[in-house]
């Protein structure tokens, strides 16, 4: 379905991401960790056509997505890392303004909207500017923009960011439930229990480059570790947290 | 209801219902709302109010029309023969010029909203919509906005100009005319203007790198404002110097685009006879033509080389970010503050007007008009004979940094009522004693740190070097003296930490002060430097401020003693005032 080959970034001489190659299939979650700085986002954005790989291309169904980007985003949901939303429309116009931008007919549009409004818990808040939205009510909005139109893919840039915990199981839920019924799931994040209980692969990546790439629990028994915790901070942390963590305070309590 | 009403409506929903319509009404929409986030300190007016502001001064300077050329007044004048065409010259400047400067404003305010930006691409991008539909759109609603501006601008003087120039004189014809190159002259004077904004802000863009576009932004935008201004100010004299002129001279002073847009009226008016003014009219016409060229030029480089490449560019909101280097002053100053809090909260007020754009470009806006009054009144001095023989400095000179220290203080006052980030302030509610007075204390030092700091050296400079010691000493004297009253009369029921507190409601008398503002204008520029002149013919006669000062001081001093303890304390949020 969705493939990565040889996927590489330069920002001047400076590479961002290194000849990053996966495959990610229908039904499938792939769930995509690294450090701050690590190169993720870059990925993110060279995955959804915002960004021009320096090297390596991104394949959907075979076809390179640079051919014809329109097609390709018709197939594609995202929810993009910051919710940078337009904060003088209300919730209900700006996915009306989505829906369509995504040239969805009206009344298809409007059922759908109404609906997961509903199912998100935002009805009540439908007419209010989105710029008095909390973070977490702003991220709802961006999931119900993403998964309106039924894409076949997602791409999901920290989906969680300033869930409540009921918002955050319910969107678990749905994302496997779609995996269920057939799309394939890009699932970004650094909550590591979250990607651990609902990705079936993994990549961990580490200044820019691929340093682990299987099964979830394939990656974790290459390392010899029980739990995701565990191989993330052998593969990605050089440092030693409980000592950094003990020296903080340190400085503080002295 | 008309017939064609659910025809027309049918068409702008159909047309809002494709993707090119929609973005267009998004773009032009925040236009009206402004690119910032609500409650980061962006002044969201509404399209309503923001088209009734913009028409405004257009509607009240032809209001006044009908005084000046009432039928009955130009009788009680004598004005026995009347040609419109020739006797409406400085008006129609003026009515260009303010046409132009309005437009141009509102295109300065909203440079930010005109070009896309980062969150147009977070959320439009990666939407299958083709990019070229974004460019379009963004650059009809540009055009659409242009047009709007334009209209609304000059739309009560199209009617009410020509009507109160031209309604008694019982011809038609004249009356479309004039109507008709007063029209000309005015929408062209507005689109150039608007298209001259847009055409700077693409070329710094297109030609810049992110962060140093929006390093120069601010720059920018000031020169653009003192430009803006300095054009307002040309009606005191263009008029008279056209009609003064020899014609090299005069296309020489066409080079002025008000002053080439007035030769389309002109031309219009008088059907083509006069070979001057369409000569202008015809560069006028190139003028407008090449503005609107290099914009959508400029714009195409934009969107090429900043928009789609903003996923590879950092965001910078923190900007632009000015590192003045007050350090060892503001040592001094902070020494001179009793408690860490004032000391924290005056590090806060400077760095964040310092660095924060919104509140940079109002305090810009100020420093803009006292320039153009100071260039005014230098042209003045300069037209003086008898200032370089002088012994003792005229009012005029005298009136240069009162000119300053007034509009620079009265601009930071009022960035201080414009908050920041109101997410923010909870670290100052967390922090500080509701029953706490420092703002006042911190208000006042920022002010006069800001103003004085750089202005009384200056005035002590310039003033040695033209008229000796003692004028030096005595004029630097009362100008401290009399910005610390200036400031302390500002702070009189000041109770918040700057930038901190939501806007101010609006007040029923919010015209009185304005009026109030516009007298202490006068009286700081013009009376306190003739006072003062007269004081320095004898130095002597300096002495009778002391007396007046202390007066001043200790009416404050009343005035704020009787305030109740109450009305003195932190505020946070503005709230309405009672109607009992």
């Amino acid at each position: 379905m969705l493939e990565a080959q040889g996927l590489s970034k330069f920002y001047g001489s400076v590479p961002a991401v290194q000849n990053v190659t996966f495959r990610l299939e229908r039904g499938q979650i792939l769930g995509y960790l690294g450090p701050n700085g690590s190169g993720k986002s870059t990925t993110v954005k060279m995955l959804t056509g915002l960004l021009a790989p320096s090297r390596g291309q991104v394949n959907c169904d075979g076809q390179n997505i640079q051919n014809d980007l329109v097609a390709y985003r018709t197939r594609l949901g995202y929810v993009p890392e910051d919710a940078n939303l337009y904060p003088y429309l209300t919730g209900e116009e700006y996915l009306d303004m989505i829906a369509t931008l995504r040239s969805m007919p009206v009344a298809q549009s409007r059922s759908r909207i109404h609906a997961l409004l509903e199912l998100f818990s935002l009805w009540p808040h439908r007419q209010v500017a989105l710029g008095s939205y909390s973070k977490g009510m702003r991220q709802r909005i961006l999931l119900i923009a993403a998964i309106m139109d039924n894409p076949e893919v997602l791409i999901l840039d920290e989906p969680l960011s300033g869930l409540d915990v009921t918002s955050a199981l319910i969107f678990k839920s749905l994302i496997q439930t779609l995996t269920a019924k057939g799309k394939a799931v890009f699932f970004c994040s650094h909550v590591l229990e979250v990607v651990e209980k609902i990705c079936s692969q993994l990549i961990i990546l580490r200044k820019g480059q691929v340093i682990a790439y299987g099964s979830t629990s394939d990656v974790r028994q290459s390392i010899g570790q029980s739990s995701l915790e565990g191989t993330f901070l052998q593969l990605v942390e050089e440092r030693d947290v409980s000592k950094i963590a003990s020296d903080m305070v340190d400085v503080v309590v002295s | 209801m008309p017939a064609w009403e659910p025809f027309s409506r049918r068409r702008w929903e159909a047309l809002v219902r494709t993707p090119f319509g929609c973005l267009l009404r998004l773009f032009v929409g925040r236009m009206f709302h402004g690119g910032g986030e609500t409650g980061t300190g962006e002044l969201g007016l509404g399209v309503g109010a923001v088209l009734i502001l913009t028409a405004m001064p257009g509607l009240l300077v032809s209001l006044l029309m009908f005084e000046k050329y009432g039928s009955l007044i130009r009788w009680l004048r004598g004005d026995g023969v009347f040609d419109p065409f020739a006797a409406t010259i400085p008006d129609e400047y003026f009515f260009i010029v303010l046409s132009a400067s309005v437009t141009g404003a509102i295109a300065l305010w909203r440079w930010d909203s005109i070009f896309l930006n980062r969150r147009d691409h977070s959320n439009l991008v990666a939407l299958p919509i083709p990019l070229r539909t974004i460019f379009f759109a963004n650059l009809s609603a540009v055009l659409v906005l242009a047009a709007l501006f334009a209209l609304v601008v000059n739309a009560a003087s199209f009617l009410l100009f020509p009507v109160a120039v031209v309604g008694s004189q019982g011809s038609f014809a004249i009356f479309l005319r004039f109507a008709l190159g007063h029209a000309m002259a005015v929408v062209c004077a507005s689109v150039f203007s608007f298209f001259a904004v847009f055409a700077t802000a693409g070329l710094l863009i297109a030609t810049l790198p992110p962060v140093a576009f929006r390093r120069v932004a601010l720059f920018a935008r000031f020169a653009l404002a003192v430009v803006l201004l300095g054009l307002l100010a040309s009606v005191f004299t263009v008029p008279d110097d056209l009609e003064r002129m020899s014609v090299v001279n005069a296309h020489k002073l066409a080079m002025l685009p008000p002053v080439s847009m007035l030769g389309l009226a002109r031309t219009v008016w008088v059907k083509g006879n006069d070979v001057f003014a369409t000569g202008i009219a015809r560069a006028a016409l190139s003028a407008i033509g090449l503005t609107l060229v290099t914009s959508i030029v400029a714009y195409a480089f934009t969107f090429r080389s900043s928009f789609l490449r903003i996923p590879e560019t950092a965001d910078i909101s923190l900007l632009p970010r000015l590192r003045l280097s007050f350090s060892r002053l503001a040592l001094v100053l902070k020494a001179t503050m009793r408690t860490p809090s004032q000391r924290a909260c005056y590090d806060f007020t400077t760095k964040t007007l310092f660095r924060s754009d919104a509140h940079l470009q109002i305090v810009s806006a100020f420093a803009a008009f006292g320039l153009v009054t100071v260039a005014q009144t230098l042209m003045s001095i300069r037209a003086d004979q008898s200032f370089s023989i002088r012994h003792s400095p005229s009012a005029d000179f005298l009136s240069i940094p009162f000119i300053l220290s007034y509009s620079l203080i009265l601009g930071i006052r009022f960035a201080f009522e414009v908050p920041a980030n109101l997410d923010a302030n909870w670290i100052f509610r967390f922090w500080l004693p509701p029953g706490d007075h420092l703002p006042r204390s911190v208000a006042r030092w920022a002010l006069l740190s800001l103003s004085l700091l750089w202005l009384a050296p200056a005035c002590f400079a310039v003033t040695l070097i033209f008229f000796g010691w003692l004028d030096a000493v005595l004029h630097t004297l009362v100008l401290i003296a009399c910005s610390i009253l200036l400031v302390e009369v500002l702070l009189v029921h000041f109770r918040k930490i700057s930038f901190t507190c939501s806007y101010p409601p609006f007040e029923s008398n919010a015209g009185v002060i304005l009026v109030a503002y516009l007298f202490g204008f006068f009286v700081y520029t013009d009376y306190l430097p003739q006072m003062e002149r007269w004081s320095l013919l004898t130095p002597l006669r300096t002495l009778c401020f002391a007396p007046l000062f202390a007066i001043a001081f200790g009416m404050l001093y009343a005035y704020r003693k009787q305030i109740l303890e109450i009305d003195k304390q932190l505020l946070f949020e503005e709230q309405s005032r009672s109607a009992f």
